[in-house]
């Protein structure tokens, strides 16, 4: 009971999550201030950022449902921290894991985009109502690759359970060049995830001001700038599990080291992303995922099943 | 209480996110506001952040004079932005009404609306003047929620 707790509340739970999220928005910044010849932020930045949100006043819109306003920033952040629980970070084998947890973390990374469209949709305001409709169309088009990838991986390694799929391209290291391909369709997806810049038309800054999220403020704001950190970090972390060798069969104490360089080398990838390219229309966000990511999914899903009858196991 | 309000100061000193609006301006006070955001003079050093909302605002820069037309407005977005905020008239205009003074379409300066916190002269401002407006006004507040133990 005391360890679920300690699990759930401190490692690799909410806490643990919350200053490495911390840590990941600061290395994005500072990254992308940098590739525009800047200084950038300090260090403490993304973190007086959180404490002067909390610290604000809260102003709920007159016409806004405050019961859903209220509750959808709190079940974003409980969704994307509750899924780390069944990815493996300090050993090979996570902290709940059984056989179908690739599914319920799916399912709980989607969560959050339902509760912006949610929250969006009640604040009742023109902008948070076009954002909240632009992040659940997208959502069908990035959604299908993701999941289609990280079956394929699932199927290579014929288990449903991160664990046994991190042990197993832990076990067979050259296995994992197979899902190259899924890795690259899984990272563009997780751009659109996040809302990163090709697909961050949701809250396109310059077009419906801050999408769903124009009429947070205060605490609430704090709660979804959190839970988009934290599903960076979780999003990352799953990632790294389904298509980097995760332990490298490596010393049991390096192993969780080794899992920190590889959520950080993706953070670094989709900070790049973010910074070379310029913001897609919605339709052409759309015609994309369904032109090419799908195809190579469904390529990768073909793939994986030939290496399955011709790779030895 | 007295560490959790100098944390909560602190942070308050060192995000300060802004918001800004044209209350009637030529432009030129514009240009040289987006010129301070630009990474040449990287306001991100010190938390600056230019938000599209006055719900995610704790500084409203405003440049101009106030017309007649844009006066209600003014107070809107001004009461949209939750509290602490704090308001900085840019370039000469925004101060007083500067040229515009006295015209038959102008209600003054920004201070005859909303209260403002600091007034950069200029016509235009630049963008170091801008900045060093915005530093002091953070560096006066710094001293007087010393004085104040931390209430607003």
């Amino acid at each position: 009971m005391l360890k679920a707790l300690f699990q759930i509340l401190i490692f690799p739970g909410v806490l643990f999550l919350f200053v490495f999220g911390l840590c990941g928005e600061f290395i994005d910044r500072k990254l992308c201030a940098r590739f525009q010849n800047r200084i950038g932020p300090p260090w403490f930045q993304p973190l007086a950022d959180f404490i002067k949100l909390v610290s604000k006043e809260e102003i709920i819109p007159e016409e806004a449902d405050i019961k859903v306003f209220k509750l959808m920033p709190v079940l974003a952040l409980t969704a994307s921290s509750v899924s780390i629980l069944y990815i493996p970070t300090l050993a090979e084998r996570s902290a709940f894991s059984f056989n179908g947890d690739v599914i319920v973390v799916l399912y709980l990374l989607t969560l959050p985009t339902f509760t912006y469209f949610l929250g969006g949709w009640y604040s009742r305001g023109v902008y948070s109502m076009i954002g909240a409709v632009r992040s659940l169309t997208q959502l069908f088009a990035y959604e299908v690759p993701l999941f289609l990838v990280i079956l394929a991986s699932a199927l290579l390694a014929d288990t449903w359970s991160l664990s046994g799929m991190v042990a197993f391209y832990s076990r067979h290291l050259g296995y994992w060049f197979c899902n190259i391909i899924g890795f690259g369709v899984a990272l563009i997806c997780f751009l659109g995830k996040l809302e990163k810049v090709p697909f961050d038309i949701p809250e396109a800054e310059t077009e419906i001001v801050a999408g769903s999220f124009t009429e947070y403020n205060g605490r609430l704001l704090a709660l979804i700038r959190t839970s988009f950190n934290i599903e960076m970090i979780v999003g990352a972390s799953l990632l790294a599990a389904v298509f980097l060798p995760f332990g490298l069969n490596l010393w049991p104490a390096l192993i969780f080291p080794f899992y920190l360089l590889q959520v950080l080398f993706i953070i670094v990838i989709i900070t790049f992303l973010r910074l070379l390219f310029a913001r897609l229309r919605l339709d052409q966000m759309i015609s994309f995922c369904w032109r090419f990511l799908a195809p190579l999914a469904f390529l990768q899903v073909i793939l994986n099943l030939i290496f399955k009858a011709v790779l030895p196991r | 209480m007295g560490m959790i309000s100098k944390i909560i100061n602190w942070s308050r000193l060192k995000s300060p996110w802004v918001l800004h609006f044209n209350t009637g301006a030529c432009n030129a006070c514009d240009i040289e506001i987006i010129a301070a955001l630009t990474p040449s003079y990287d306001l991100e050093r010190f938390g600056v952040v230019l938000k599209a909302t006055p719900r995610h605002a704790d500084v409203l820069l405003c440049s101009g004079p106030v017309t007649k037309q844009i006066e209600s407005r003014l107070v809107r977005i001004y009461e949209q932005m939750p509290e602490p905020k704090f308001v900085v008239a840019i370039g000469s205009c925004a101060c007083s009404g500067g040229v515009f003074n006295g015209c038959y379409n102008v209600a003054g300066g920004i201070n005859s609306v909303i209260p403002v916190s600091a007034y950069i002269p200029g016509c235009p401002a630049s963008p170091k003047a801008i900045i060093d407006g915005v530093v002091k006004l953070l560096r006066s507040l710094e001293t007087k929620e010393r004085k104040s133990g931390g209430k607003k």
